[in-house]
């Protein structure tokens, strides 16, 4: 029977010792947990939290940030068994093979894996999320009775999906702590410790092996784990804070021999309000407006630019979605009455809806964390986040809108309208996906990313990292089914790399 | 009170009904006059002068050198005598697009509502 031990009852100067340490209880590590659950693996998760929030450990994620506009670090993720899967919303799609590949249009770009490697994990993954059969692009086959997609014709978007976790009334949708933990205990060969903040990774003294990780709590216990392989899990900002603040060893931060870690932090920038849809025939399929259920899988359609699309005009991947339905001004309904009319079609039941999106950036080495002389109240360094966004990144968006425009007017369905143009602009609308993704970026070469293809931090020999902060590139798509798969590859490789 | 004879009342009404015509008509006197351009049949194409041309304003400030005469030249020659709906998406299919106040619109048509502008003054 696998143990739930508060790591406020275990006395100080206690060694634990373990096969495997995986370093934080989200999503990433407790599926990685439960991946290795039928091996002889002796496993020891660490949890900075509890079961529910706690403010005192929460505000362990306090930071700062200067530059472009960015939610605050602490709002973006919850610090207690289950993570950000907490107040997650669910939405999952897998990544597309392009996403993967080095484009010469996208300066850092390409991964030392396929989407091909990952495939076969998806399934897992999707299951974890509790998000049914795998249907996405094939998804238009199962909702003919609900709707159609939009008959945009040829054209660089297309209609594609996004499935949902499974939404229940007490877990909306699968929160990975409260959902998992009955597995976890299930597991004879796992210990969970709540309560147990992981402050340092004790390194060797040429720095290419962690030795023990130190463990404290916020009540003052502080004991040693000691582990054949370590597994960072702790989020995407705070792995990078876990390997910077391990500077004892090496002063750049544990694995940041070429000061790569924390840099290419990412997230998906989600502005609101960014354009009007005008369909003359009226409403757009329900499927487009909010998630439906049908053959035991929740959909919501959006627009996406095609491969071929992103190729021939270099543009980055977005996901674009309907809102909610808005009024036209005057010079709207000028535009639609004059537009609809010199096109031959009727328009007097058109509709109007406000377009979302989740929007792909340019990594850039520059948009990083930091290390700052704050501490918190375990001592350990705040972060600050440099945020940077990229004119050109709006530039191109506003390009795939344009399409989705000229689309419509080509098959004679509707129009639209680009409501967003200055930096000011963009910056006004902006909402955030809260993905955390690109601070220990995949890489062969040491020199371009901190983790190998195999997530193994470079240079330190028994040191992987499980999250989104191994995305080298973010495509358009939420990260979490994703990230999962490639925890589900980690486990296959620890199986056989760990005796 | 001051009561209304029946003649007025009658005189009332029909000039009650003489101002509702006068509405009317009115209406067709008073619309707006525009001075007859080179350009005119294209202006037809669209089926309200005034909406096309609040449209063209915003086409304009996006559209450098615009010159009317010429602009209409070229815009007959590109719609060949074809139906304006066929021109259109013959000519989107091509990416011939222009924005006006954030409106993706078919270029030509965007561009009969700036010479629909310009004749309004
Ligand atoms: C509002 C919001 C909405 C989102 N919606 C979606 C969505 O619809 N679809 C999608 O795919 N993704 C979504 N995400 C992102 C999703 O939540 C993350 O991708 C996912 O939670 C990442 O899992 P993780 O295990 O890598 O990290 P986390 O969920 O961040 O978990 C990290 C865990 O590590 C623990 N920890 C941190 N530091 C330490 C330490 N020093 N010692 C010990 N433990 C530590 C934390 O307490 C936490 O439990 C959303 C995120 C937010 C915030």
């Amino acid at each position: 029977m696998g143990a739930f031990i508060d790591a406020r009852t275990v006395p100080s100067g206690t060694v634990v010792h373990a096969d495997l340490a995986i370093v934080g209880g989200g999503p990433a590590g407790i599926s990685l947990a439960l991946a290795l659950a039928n091996t002889k693996l002796k496993v020891v998760l660490l949890e900075s939290g509890g079961m529910a929030f706690d403010a005192k450990t929460q505000s362990l994620y306090d930071g700062s940030k200067v530059g472009a506009p960015y939610v605050t670090l602490e709002a973006s993720r919850l610090r207690y068994l289950g993570g950000s899967s907490n107040h997650w919303g669910g939405w999952c799609r897998p990544l597309d093979a392009v996403d993967f590949e080095e484009r010469a249009w996208m300066p850092y770009s390409g991964w030392p894996i396929t989407k091909a490697d990952l495939d076969r994990h998806f399934v897992k993954a999707h299951e974890l999320c509790e998000a049914g059969t795998l249907y996405y692009d094939g998804a238009a086959k199962i909702t003919g009775s609900i709707g159609q997609p939009l008959a945009l014709g040829t054209g660089g978007l297309m209609t594609r999906w996004f499935q949902f976790s499974k939404m229940r009334s007490s877990v909306l949708p699968t929160h990975f702590g409260e959902r998992y933990a009955s597995d976890l205990k299930k597991v004879s060969r796992l210990a969970v410790y709540l309560w147990a903040n992981v402050t340092r990774l004790g390194l060797n003294p040429s720095g290419t092996y962690v030795r023990q990780l130190d463990v404290a709590t916020l009540d003052g216990k502080k004991f040693k784990v000691r582990a054949k392989a370590c597994v960072l899990a702790a989020g995407g900002i705070e792995v990078a804070r876990l390997l910077l603040a391990s500077n004892d060893v090496i002063k750049t931060g544990a694995g940041n021999s070429h000061d790569m870690v924390g840099r290419f932090f990412a997230d998906h920038p989600v502005p609101r309000d960014n354009a009007v849809l005008v369909l003359f025939g009226g409403e757009p399929a329900p499927f487009y407006l909010g998630n439906q259920t049908t053959h035991g899988a929740i959909l919501r359609a959006g627009l996406f630019p095609s491969e071929h699309f992103r190729r021939e005009h270099e543009v980055m991947a977005s996901s674009i979605t309907v809102e909610g339905k808005v009024e036209l001004d005057a010079l709207g309904k000028a535009a639609v009455a004059t537009t609809a009319n010199a096109l031959g079609v009727d328009a007097s039941s058109a509709s109007f809806h406000s377009l979302g999106c989740g929007m792909e950036i340019t990594p850039d080495p520059d948009r990083r964390l930091t290390l700052t002389n704050e501490r918190d109240a375990l001592g350990m360094p705040k972060l600050k986040l440099h945020m940077r966004l990229a004119d050109q990144d709006f530039a191109k968006y506003r390009l795939t809108l344009k399409e989705l425009g000229r689309q419509l007017l080509e098959s004679r369905i509707g129009m639209l309208k680009l409501n967003l143009r200055t930096r000011d602009e963009w910056y006004a609308s902006l909402d955030w996906g809260n993905h955390h993704m690109g601070t220990t970026r995949m890489s062969v070469d040491p020199k371009k990313g901190v983790v190998d293809a195999n997530l193994k931090v470079h240079g330190v020999a028994n040191l992987y990292v499980a999250g989104s902060s191994v995305f080298p590139t973010y495509g358009a798509a939420n990260p979490t089914v994703n990230l999962l798969a490639l925890v589900l590859r980690l486990a296959d490789h620890l199986k056989e790399e760990l005796p | 009170m001051k009561t209304v004879s029946r003649r007025q009342t009658l005189w009332l009404g029909g000039s009650a009904a003489v101002l509702v015509a006068g509405g009317v008509g009115g209406r067709l006197l008073l619309r707006k006059r525009y001075a007859p351009t080179p350009y005119d049949d294209l202006i037809a194409l669209a089926h309200d002068r005034d909406a096309a041309a609040q449209i063209g304003e915003t086409v304009l400030a996006e559209v450098d050198d615009f010159e009317p005469i010429a602009m209409a030249v070229r815009l007959r020659a590109r719609i060949a005598g074809r139906p304006l709906a066929t021109a259109l998406t013959d000519d989107v299919a091509k990416g011939h697009l222009v924005e006006g106040g954030g409106w993706v619109l078919p270029e030509m048509l965007g561009l009969i509502c700036a010479l629909a502008a310009k004749a309004a003054g």
